[in-house]
């Protein structure tokens, strides 16, 4: 009897040893000030919004795609993806970059557009009326 | 108007039946009657709002905000049915409306049962009253009228007959920065409509539409089969609880379980059927990407899971006496499922996922998000407080011995491995509510140890006795199948090249199960075919995940560039980009991709549109589905010259001091040139103009230029620098006080443009996915395996 909780509370702790190690290498942070992307040198989750006015550029040769982003500060910075347009990207409302802010552009090694879903009312923008 | 009515009397109705249903438990004999009464009403009620909203929509009755924000003219009257779920009102009142219904037939089933149906109902009615707040007028009310809130509508959106109304002046505003009209519309506006006779339908001609994402034949079916899913985990929760309310454990078991099978199955259809479409049609290229939004509903699907591996426990061992063992785990299992349904909808409603997940969520408001933690709460303290309440008395009465290696406890293990599963999930998933994040190599990592465990443990576990058996036994009836399993995988892990050791055991341990309940369901399919659900549900996992291992380990991606009538070959398939056509009165552009693989010549044609709804570029595509794999492709942007989707154009903010790479060149920004009396004329309003000194540097020559910022008369204009010889052309776009933006690009690239006109390019990425129909063929085989059970499960609960 003795033997089965102890052998149970092993297991438990082993398994949920192994959860917390894994949970803090594959943790992210959410970073939307962009000037605190571009001190650290960990990867992070850059959350801002897509320089419609500046566009994109799609490098055909290199397989890159660039952009840039800005946080609610104003600040700008130019994001680097290696490989293709992701989809709906010109539907984003927002963008959250991940990756590492090297050499004066954000690497992101992925891009997540938040584009509007079912569960969403997309708003007419009417902070700029 | 109506409609809100009509769901305020639901509530009241709810409630009644709520109140009567608690007296009749609590021993009143002439409550029944009217609990019955007013959940019938209830049902009614909610049955007549629905049915007004459809109207609404088919209608076109945009005075309705719900209607005019997810509904338009231009929808065929599929998709407007379909728009009654396309907005969080409606999906609300989804849930609802078919957890009334399965209220009715859980009704008539508890009262065909003994004495369950007053404490059964009252819990169930108690989550229909929450529904119904949540659609009432104070939180969520789909009939919300359009000038309750004071709301933009595009211009294009009214009816041109009335735009030079005189009163309607005020009314309209301008966006600056894209020039697009609108109009305010207010309880004010609505008014002045009103005094002038015109009635809100006529001047709101067309409505904003439903998002181009959810313009998918999925999106009539995907949402009620989930919502069925949701709904019906009430009711094993309401068994439970009615359980620990009566302090009777025996008869909800077999009452419930049939419940709970049917459940899962269905949630289970529910969520693959969104993986479906998000590979059919979202282009994410995959079905699955551990995205917040999925996993918040698989998590009370792998507790579902548990919960019928441990009630079977329970069930069995009732037969010899008693309430059976694994009481306490069962309880607390179903009370689980509904609560992680209920926190699903938390997570995903309530807008703290906000950053996390593909889909995105408008906050509703606080109201909101403390009402969804107020549903979830009630229910998670209902529930587990009752638990604690009867703790000590079930702990006193519930059989406990186990043998080692009996099916009960491989049954447990197999629940606690599942729980172990789900916690992961829930862990990686709740992470984003305390601003973290993990990545989806979390979830990997840690799932697919666990897989294996479950497909070993299903394997043996199918081969041992109830109560107790013999390690010699065991051993002897699972050489065959070990051996069997062992062949096969070599010869997968060897053909499929797997190089990685966790895939390789995976991969056997999913054969080994599927040769176990492949030999048990063949045994019995000539004999009693009742017997077979749980054998054909393992099968259907099983093979899920060979495909999930197929499609995903040698899954390839490359990306592609497809000049008219020129061939390109990727992953063995000659693809060649032969023509466009529009599709759907010109609004959509469909590409024809001949592509050969061997001797077979296929056709495929990605889908490209600019939609409307989000003036975004949508991009469709086109999957060519081949026995072993399929290959997919996306497009990704056209080039006929002139008018190309994808933009050429880079710019660039340079700060003074910076420098940067163009096409072989150096381009540095060194100073700004301000000439004497430019800030007084700033002041004064006058002309002026700024300039930015730039220095060009190729093989070691340098040129200086400047661009100018000129203000003419109020007008700001800007300078740019062309030059043949270094090929290069520069424009100012932008001049601020702390730096400037400039255009680059090549002067060969105009001209190639013009003789690019008659050279159409189709960028597309193309990839293979290997066995991915088995993921399909695993559902569908998985849920008709729920389905046997049910059935057998529906035969013992109405015995006697």
């Amino acid at each position: 009897m003795k033997n089965k909780y102890i052998f149970g509370s092993f297991i438990i702790v082993v398994f949920l040893g192994i959860m917390i190690y894994l949970f803090t290498q594959s943790n992210i942070q959410y970073q939307d000030d962009f000037t605190e992307v571009m001190n650290t040198n960990k990867t992070v989750k850059a959350t801002g919004s897509w320089v419609k006015e500046k566009n994109y550029h799609h490098d055909k040769v290199n397989k890159t795609f660039t952009f840039y982003m800005v946080d609610d500060n104003g600040n700008e910075m130019k994001v680097v993806y290696k490989g293709s347009i992701p989809n709906n990207f010109e539907t984003a409302q927002s963008v959250v970059v991940t990756g590492k802010y090297v050499n004066g552009y954000f690497h992101a090694k992925d891009i997540l557009t938040k584009c509007p879903s079912k569960y969403e009312d997309e708003q007419i923008r009417t902070s700029t009326l | 108007m109506v409609g809100t009515i009509f769901l305020v009397i639901a509530l009241a109705f709810s409630v009644m039946a709520l109140v009567m249903y608690y007296l009749s438990f609590k021993g009143y004999k002439n409550t029944l009657n009217y609990a019955r009464i007013s959940y019938h009403g209830m049902v009614m009620f909610i049955i007549a709002a629905s049915t007004l909203l459809w109207y609404a929509l088919l209608n076109h009755q945009y005075q309705y905000n719900y209607v005019f924000s997810y509904s338009n003219n231009s929808l065929d009257t599929g998709f407007l049915l379909a728009s009654f779920w396309g907005g969080q009102e409606g999906s609300f009142m989804l849930w609802l409306l078919i957890s009334a219904i399965i209220g009715v037939i859980l009704q008539s089933y508890t009262s065909k049962r003994k004495e369950l149906e007053p404490q059964v109902m009252a819990v169930f009615t108690l989550a229909t009253t929450f529904l119904l707040v949540m659609v009432s007028p104070w939180f969520k009310n789909p009939f919300e009228f359009i000038w309750a809130t004071p709301l933009f509508l595009d211009i294009s959106s009214i009816n041109p007959l009335y735009l030079e109304l005189p009163f309607l002046q005020p009314f309209f505003f301008t966006d600056n920065s894209s020039g697009a009209g609108f109009i305010q519309m207010n309880s004010e506006l609505h008014g002045l409509l009103a005094g002038s006779g015109i009635s809100v339908n006529e001047f709101i001609s067309d409505g904003r539409g439903l998002n181009p994402q959810l313009l998918n034949f999925w999106m009539q079916i995907h949402p009620p089969i989930l919502f069925t899913g949701f709904s019906m985990a009430t009711v094993p929760f309401a068994f439970a609880l009615g359980a620990l309310m009566k302090n009777d454990y025996k008869e909800w078991v077999r009452q419930a379980f049939p419940w709970l099978l049917a459940g899962m199955g269905i949630l289970g259809l529910g969520i693959m059927l969104g993986g479906y479409w998000a590979y059919e049609m979202l282009g994410w290229g995959g079905y699955w990407a551990w995205d917040p939004v999925e996993n918040s509903s698989l998590i009370p699907w792998i507790v579902g899971l548990a919960g019928i591996h441990t009630l079977l426990v329970q069930r069995k061992s009732q037969l010899k006496g008693g309430f059976g063992k694994f009481a306490r785990t069962n309880l607390i299992l179903c009370i689980l499922t509904y609560v992680l349904v209920l926190y699903s909808t938390f997570l995903t409603r309530s807008g703290v996922l906000g950053d996390a997940s593909v889909h995105s969520f408008v906050d509703p408001g606080n109201i909101v998000y403390f009402f969804l933690l107020l549903f979830t709460g009630t229910f998670l303290i209902l529930g587990l407080g009752a638990i604690v309440y009867r703790w000590k008395w079930l702990t006193d009465n519930t059989q406990t011995e186990v043998g080692l290696l009996s099916r009960e406890l491989a049954l447990f293990t197999a629940a606690v491995v599942l729980l172990a599963s789900g916690l992961i999930i829930l862990v990686g998933t709740s992470a984003p509510i305390f601003g973290q994040s993990v990545e989806t190599f979390f979830y990997n990592e840690m799932i697919l140890p666990i897989a294996i465990i479950i497909g070993l443990l299903n394997g043996l576990s199918l081969m041992m006795k109830w109560r107790n058996t013999k390690t010699k036994d065991l051993l002897k009836k699972s050489l065959p199948s070990l051996g069997i399993a062992f062949l096969i995988s070599v010869l997968i892990v060897v053909l499929g090249s797997i190089d990685e050791i966790l895939i390789m055991l995976l991969v056997f341990s999913m054969l080994f199960s599927l040769v176990v309940n492949g030999e048990i369901a063949f045994k019995i399919i000539k004999g009693n075919k009742k017997m077979l659900g749980a054998y054909v549900a393992h099968i259907g996992i099983a093979l899920f995940i060979l495909g999930v291992i197929g499609s995903s380990v040698n899954s390839q991606q490359v990306d592609v560039d497809l000049i008219k009538n020129e061939t390109v070959s990727a992953f063995g398939y000659e693809m060649t980009f032969t023509s466009w056509k529009p599709i759907d009165n010109n609004t959509k552009y469909s590409f024809n991709i001949d592509v050969k693989s061997g001797d077979s010549e296929y056709q495929v044609n990605p889908v490209m549109y600019v939609s409307d709804f989000n003036n975004s570029l949508m991009r469709i595509p086109a999957i060519l589905t081949l026995p072993t794999q399929d290959f997919y492709i996306t497009p990704l942007g056209y080039d006929e010259g002139k008018n190309s989707f994808v933009s050429q154009r880079e710019s660039v903010v340079l700060e003074k001091g910076d420098r940067i790479d163009f096409n072989g060149m150096y381009i540095a920004f060194t100073k700004f040139h301000l000439n004497e009396g430019v800030m007084e004329a700033m002041q004064e309003g006058r002309d002026f103009q700024m300039g930015a000194i730039l220095i060009i540097e190729k093989d070691g020559k340098v040129e200086e230029i400047e661009l100018l910022r000129k203000q003419i008369s109020g007008k700001v204009e800007f300078t740019s620098f062309a030059s043949e010889e270094l090929d290069i052309k520069i424009k100012l776009v932008k001049l601020t006080a702390v730096n400037v933006e400039i255009a680059l690009s090549r002067m060969v690239n105009e001209i190639e443009g013009e003789i690019a006109q008659t050279q159409e390019i189709l960028y597309i990425s193309a990839s293979i996915k290997p066995f991915i129909s088995f993921v399909w063929i695993g559902v569908v085989v998985m849920v008709v395996g729920f389905f046997i059970s049910v059935m057998r499960r529906l035969r013992d609960s109405l015995s006697k």
